[in-house]
């Protein structure tokens, strides 16, 4: 039992951290909160539903597709909106609640469209079937859901670390006065950093019916909140950071889950709190953000 | 504002012109307007709005969880009746002292920044909920069953109290928008380490104003729970109650006393005319004003004057 | 003036670090009550990290400040303003949304701990702000802000005041009255610690100075034995000036 809680709140980990690293670009680059980020995990997972639905697309086909189309929301939604929104003086909170409306209005869009009841794609359209893992035998989903992030959140590390336009964006995420002032265009790298982070939005959004069961308009404010607290026990700004956070929180929800289930809900939003308060600048990081 | 006797008499006018008048309309109006309950929604609203107002307005910290109060008194007076047998009255009471217990618990949250205090602050009212509504704690909260009170159910008294509340409510705003104290939280808002050097104890008044701002919203809640007998967690914890009065307080314009009251006549009303057919459609345009909002009248409609140098109460 | 044997205000080889640097390293001095002490040095000679220990925006490392007979090393800001030490800051930060009249009020009604507020208006006097009185302070310009600054920190009716590099931004004749101004304050009841870095004002308005490199004292005595001293010449003008 234990092993298995413990190999599955890995994989649920490094989902939930695919989650979160999009949240993490953005709250790092532009010091700004998506709390409509997972409601764009959920417009994901309903694409792949719809998609699948219709014509039997297979989900992963689903998210290579919405790469693209992602990417671009991301740069139109940073160029209409947010770009003015920076200029303000109490961006961040001002960004908070703007979100939020965001967030009201793709759920009740996607309610309107696709319905409020719950959605899900059975197991066969990825891969049927259990798969042995270390001795225990997960669903083949959970695994490629985990392959594909591991994959993902090192992707935006070398993004990060080895090309050129990350290292701008690492600068940003520094100081973004300063990089002004090197004559960095922080509005491009802001705008890519809000496409990537939808693009990878989408891709989770994918693997979101088969990871949580089903889905449905409702479901993103959690997601949300889930991600939020991944990077902020892992580390804001690091990739590898949110990993670990991710890891960590999937490990102690499935823990919880497995011994103390009926108040397994509760866990992340108090570990969230707890993790503010004694930690607030999360586990590897330099930097404290307090009031 | 540079004698006491300067705010008093604002204080006065306040209450002469604003709030007497506001708290006799709510009394009458039950009279002239069969549907007591959306009155009463109304009083709830201004009410909580201008609790809002009290920690929002002044020390620009944002609770997104704010609704977690208003539904710690709701169980709070349940609780009470339920296992302690007081009195309707007693047990309000009682609803205003387990919201601000509950403030009290949350007070180290307050040394987080912006955007960490709100989302944990969420967190905080999603996992009171969740406590509250936990099957294993059925024999004491009831779960998610949902409370069923018996013996309490008096419209009339409890519309009475719900308005005393929205009263007290009025008086705190307006007592903070002309006493020094109030002036203090602005600055603390502004600048808090230059408000240290003026010898303001940061914490000690941001502390305070949450409390005031957690009682109201306990008080009202516990009201609600006695004017309503019958309610699920779900009600009293939505998170969608938090959201809608920050909207009403931030497109009236927060600090002021009229800004939230605006705002809730204003946007409530609108929702009761338009939303309640296809609560979607009601919600699109609800997200969309609250992007225009942030984006182009961040201070609400109130500011629409102050930024030309008229002062509004 | 006068002078009292114990001093106000006793500095014991602090030390403050920020992560590996070393901003103030065994600073010691002392202060009389009365006296105008001058606090000078190259830039990143921890001149205003001084200050800012003193009024407790930062705590020290290590070492010891005494005043008035108390321990203040780490005390929160807001108590050791109570206790009646206050300052400027280089860059003013009054509270730019509230009226200058505001701005002072609150200092007065939160800051002077057991002592009685002062008479506002002939702070606002003082500070020659009383004709803007009711005007928010974003609107002030920047010497306006200044002066504001002032005003706010003597609103708490301190016994020592810390001013921050006052002296940028204003001209020749506004230097002369300010200069005037400051050295009136003792006889107020008000003890000072100038830093500046405009060498011709410490001059005119300081008893004595203490000039700081690198986080320590290396001179402390009068301005006119200052100019002359091989070291303070060395660190301002470079070695090959220094005799």
């Amino acid at each position: 039992m234990l092993i298995y809680s413990l190999i599955a709140g890995v994989l649920f980990g490094l989902y939930f951290t695919l989650i979160g690293i999009g949240l993490n670009l953005i709250f790092g680059v532009m010091k700004l909160v998506n709390l409509a980020h997972g409601d764009f995990v959920i417009v994901g997972g309903f694409f792949a539903c719809a998609l699948f639905a219709a014509a039997g697309v297979n989900p992963l086909a689903t998210a290579g597709l919405l790469l693209v189309p992602m990417f671009v929301v991301g740069v139109v939604i940073y160029y209409g909106i947010v770009r003015r929104l920076r200029l303000s003086r109490d961006a961040e909170m001002l960004s908070l609640i703007l979100f939020f409306g965001v967030s009201k209005i793709m759920e009740a869009a996607a309610g309107l469209v696709l319905g409020t009841s719950e959605q899900s794609i059975p197991s066969f359209a990825l891969g049927a079937g259990p798969m042995q893992l270390l001795g225990q035998s997960f669903p083949k989903t959970w695994i490629y859901a985990a392959g594909v992030s591991a994959v993902a959140v090192i992707a935006v590390y070398v993004y990060l670390y080895r090309t050129k336009l990350g290292i701008l964006t690492r600068a940003v995420m520094d100081n973004d006065d300063e990089a002004v002032m090197t004559g960095i265009n922080v509005d491009r790298i802001c705008a890519i950093a809000l496409g990537i982070s939808l693009m990878l939005a989408g891709v989770a959004g994918v693997f979101a019916p088969f990871m949580l069961g089903s889905i449905t308009p409702a479901a993103g404010v959690d997601l949300s909140v889930a991600a939020f607290a991944v990077i902020v026990i892992g580390t804001l700004g690091n990739p590898l950071g949110a990993m670990l956070g991710g890891i960590i929180y999937g490990i102690s929800l499935m823990l919880m889950q497995t011994y103390m289930s009926s108040w397994a809900n509760v866990l992340p939003n108090v570990l969230l709190i707890a993790v503010l308060l004694v930690r607030p600048q999360g586990l590897l990081a330099r930097q404290v953000r307090s009031a | 504002m540079t004698s006491p006797k300067t705010s008093l008499n604002r204080m006065l006018r306040d209450l002469c012109f604003v709030t007497i008048p506001i708290v006799a309309a709510m009394l009458i109006l039950p009279s002239v307007y069969s549907n007591q309950l959306l009155l009463f929604n109304f009083v709830m609203f201004m009410t909580l709005a201008q609790g809002l107002n009290v920690i929002y307005g002044f020390t620009g910290i944002l609770p997104l969880g704010y609704v977690g109060f208003f539904g710690a008194g709701a169980y709070g007076f349940a609780l009470s009746v339920m296992h302690l047998n007081m009195s309707p009255v007693l047990a309000f009471f009682a609803a205003g002292i387990v919201s601000v217990v509950v403030g009290l618990l949350l007070i180290p949250l307050l040394r987080l920044s912006g955007a960490y205090f709100a989302i944990a602050n969420m967190a905080a009212s999603l996992a009171l909920y969740q406590i509250v509504s936990n099957p294993d704690l059925a024999p004491i909260t009831k779960g998610p069953y949902g409370i069923s009170l018996q013996g309490v159910f008096s419209p009339s008294v409890s519309y009475a109290c719900a308005v005393s509340v929205l009263a007290l409510s009025m008086l705190a705003v307006s007592w903070l928008r002309n006493s020094t104290f109030g002036l203090s939280l602005q600055a603390v808002r502004e600048d808090p380490i230059s408000a240290a050097t003026a010898g303001v104890s940061v914490a000690r008044v941001r502390a305070i104003a949450w409390l005031i701002s957690a009682w109201l919203a306990g008080l009202i809640g516990g009201v609600f729970a006695w004017h309503i007998s019958v309610f699920y967690p779900d009600s009293v914890f939505d998170l969608g109650i938090s959201i809608s009065v920050i909207v009403f307080t931030l497109f009236g314009g927060s600090a002021t006393l009229l800004g939230p009251l605006l705002g809730v006549v204003l946007l409530y009303s609108a929702y009761n005319i338009i939303g309640i057919g296809v609560p979607q459609y009601f919600q699109i345009m609800y997200g969309v004003l609250i992007v225009v909002l942030m984006l182009f009248l961040p201070n609400g409609v109130m500011s629409i004057f102050t930024s030309r140098g008229f002062r509004v109460p | 003036m006068s002078h009292s044997a114990a001093p106000m205000l006793k500095v014991d080889r602090i030390v403050k670090n920020f992560g590996g640097f070393r901003a103030l390293d065994g600073v010691s001095f002392e202060l009389r009550r009365g006296e105008i002490l001058g606090l000078v040095g190259p830039n990143g000679s921890g001149k205003t990290t001084c200050i800012n220990v003193i009024s407790a925006i930062y705590g020290i490392n290590s070492g010891s400040i005494t005043f008035q007979g108390r321990l203040i090393g780490n005390r929160p800001p807001h108590l050791v303003t109570r206790l009646g030490i206050n300052r400027s800051y280089q860059s003013p930060r009054p509270f730019q949304s509230l009226t200058v009249n505001e701005n002072v009020t609150i200092a007065a009604a939160y800051g002077c701990g057991p002592r009685n507020a002062p008479d506002l208006d002939a702070i606002l006097a003082f500070v020659e702000l009383d004709g803007v009185k009711d005007r928010i302070a974003m609107e002030l310009n920047s010497a306006q802000q200044k002066m504001l600054d002032l005003a706010r920190a003597l609103a708490t009716a301190p016994s020592l005041l810390l001013v921050d590099e006052l002296a940028a931004g204003f001209n020749p004749s506004e230097l002369t009255k300010i200069a005037e101004k400051l050295r009136s304050l003792p006889a107020k009841g008000i003890t000072l610690v100038v830093v500046e870095h405009l060498l011709g004002f410490i001059e005119r308005v300081t008893d004595r100075v203490i000039v700081l490199n690198a986080g320590r004292e290396i001179f402390e005595g009068l301005m006119s034995d200052a100019v002359r001293n091989p070291d303070v010449i060395r660190v301002f003008l470079g070695k090959s000036h220094a005799t």
